[in-house]
């Protein structure tokens, strides 16, 4: 299998990464690794990960968005989980994954919004 | 056998012998005739089967134990006849006893020669079938009359026999099913499984349905398809272990399942109506219980409209639910974080003094979530946290655009 690439844009002070098909943890690392690194270089205030593209959506794939969130704000961006799909959310929900601490939004302009947001009041806007 | 030797007897003697056992043979009349067709001879057994004395028979014509109609037709004739010509006839029909009464009977009729090759007469041997016809008729026609189509399967997998329904069910004559393998009936992709399943049942024979928890298919002469469902059973016979299969068509009751699903979803449907009251703001009024089902339902609902409508906030309003439990306010709090999830804001209203007692007391936490008492309150905030959204996406937009290289 080829891996797949997942191209990292910059739109202004924010960047946007568009998680597609299904995700082993070769390809997590991977798009850790390259995030990671992206908004150190770039010093980017804020990501939007856009995962409507997703088609499994589990356990696993909830504490990788998890961890990804995290490793952004340790390094000092905010980050946005936008385009989470009605079936998704359920499972989410219904397998108890605690992820009431991450933001997130319907699409990306409205995530772009949130960033804003968070931008201007800090961790407590949402 | 421990006579001795039939050379060593006296011819008479073994005539009398032969004599006494054609007479001990029960349930066969045996007549010899002359080569007119007349009666010559006259077993005992005839004269139980018949009812006529030997006295009083010979020289009467064969035609004598037909019916009038078979004997107006000249079938004792040409019976006697089919049996000159091939030295052998055997038919099967109604003859008649002495005092009247019709019964079904086999005849075996053959050409006795003398020695030098003469013909000298008939020999007929007449059985009464009228027993086994009429447990081959009821057969038959419990097989004809049985709703199902049945389906009758060698131990090899060939058709042994149909009944009229498999005939209507299918589309075939039943002269191109017989000898042909089961799976003709099969759908194509399951041929090969259908193969396997068959040897497993022949190993361990026992009645019980077709392949429980399966959705089966019949395939029919034109090659459409249809559900069906089976019940199979053991027969054993002397051709070794037959397999009956009643099938029945289930088209018209999957369709009223189908449409039993289709009514429940659309009650369902009525009973969790979300609504767009605003641009970007969708309410949900909950009215009645909420069990797991309807909760389920409602969640799912609520989330495709808020990908829909692009939503930014929901309204639950619960004023028309009687009673808050423990169970409810999961349900409710699980929509909600499923909503968060999706980048939604809810907002609870409708919640009235002693809700909200209960709530408390039931140690129901509700996180972050927004409650208004009002519907009217909480479309006000609604209206807000909205104006506020696009407030900071306008300013995001404006920020984006005014970074970017002109």
């Amino acid at each position: 299998m080829t891996a797949e690439v997942f191209p990292i844009m910059r739109i202004g002070d924010t960047l946007l990464i568009s998680l597609q098909g299904e995700l082993d943890d070769a390809t997590v690392l991977r798009i850790e690794d390259r995030l990671a690194n992206e908004v150190a270089r770039t010093g980017a205030t804020g990501t939007l990960i856009d995962v409507s593209g997703l088609t499994i959506v589990d356990s696993f794939i909830a504490r990788v968005l998890t961890r990804v969130v995290g490793m952004i704000r340790l390094l000092g961006s905010h980050a946005v989980i936008v385009g989470i799909q009605p079936a998704v959310a359920i499972t989410l929900v219904e397998l108890g994954v605690p992820m009431g601490h991450l933001h997130t939004a319907l699409n990306a302009e409205q995530g772009m919004a949130l960033l804003r947001r968070l931008r201007d009041h800090g961790d407590r806007a949402d | 056998m421990t006579a001795s030797p039939v050379g060593e007897r006296d011819p008479g003697t073994r005539l009398r012998e032969l004599e006494a056992m054609l007479d001990a043979i029960a349930g066969y009349a045996l007549i010899k005739l002359d080569l007119d067709g007349a009666v010559a001879d006259w077993s005992r057994g005839a004269e139980r089967l018949l009812g006529h004395p030997a006295g009083e028979i010979v020289g009467r014509p064969f035609a004598t134990f037909y019916t009038e109609e078979d004997a107006a037709a000249g079938l004792p004739a040409s019976d006697l006849a089919a049996a000159r010509e091939t030295g052998r006839a055997e038919t099967e029909g109604w003859r008649v006893r002495k005092d009247g009464e019709r019964f079904r009977a086999a005849t075996v009729i053959a050409l006795i020669h003398d020695d030098d090759g003469t013909a000298t007469g008939y020999a007929a041997a007449i059985r009464d079938v009228t027993e086994s016809r009429r447990a081959e008729a009821m057969f038959r026609g419990l097989l004809e009359s049985a709703p199902d189509a049945v389906v009758i399967v060698e131990s090899d997998g060939r058709i042994m026999l149909v009944n009229r329904q498999t005939e209507l069910m299918f589309g075939y004559d039943r002269d191109e099913l017989i000898g042909q393998p089961v799976e003709v009936l099969v759908p194509e992709r399951f041929r090969a499984r259908h193969g396997a399943y068959r040897g497993g049942f022949i190993a361990s024979p026992q009645t019980r349905p077709m392949g429980t928890g399966l959705e089966l298919y019949g395939r029919r002469r034109d090659g459409s398809e249809f559900p069906v469902e089976i019940s199979l059973g053991p027969l054993e016979s002397d051709r070794g272990t037959l397999v009956s299969a009643a099938i029945r068509d289930i088209t018209e009751r999957r369709e009223q399942e189908l449409r039993l699903q289709r009514q429940r979803d659309e009650i369902l449907e009525l009973s969790t109506p979300v609504i767009q009251v605003w641009d970007k703001v969708l309410a949900l009024p909950i009215i009645g219980t909420l069990d797991s089902l309807r909760a389920a339902r409602l969640t799912e609902s609520l989330l495709e409209k808020i990908a829909e409508n692009q939503a930014e906030v929901i309204i639950l309003d619960i004023s028309g639910v009687p009673t808050i439990d423990t169970q409810v306010a999961q349900h409710l709090l699980k929509t909600v974080q499923a909503a968060t999830l999706m980048g939604a804001a809810s907002i609870l209203s409708g919640v009235r003094p002693e809700t909200a007692q209960a709530m408390v007391h039931l140690g129901i936490d509700i996180g972050r979530l927004r409650s208004r008492n009002k519907l009217r309150d909480a479309l006000q905030l609604a209206l807000r946290i909205v104006a506020d959204r696009a407030g900071s996406s306008q300013e995001a937009a404006r920020t984006v655009m005014g970074e970017w290289p002109a």
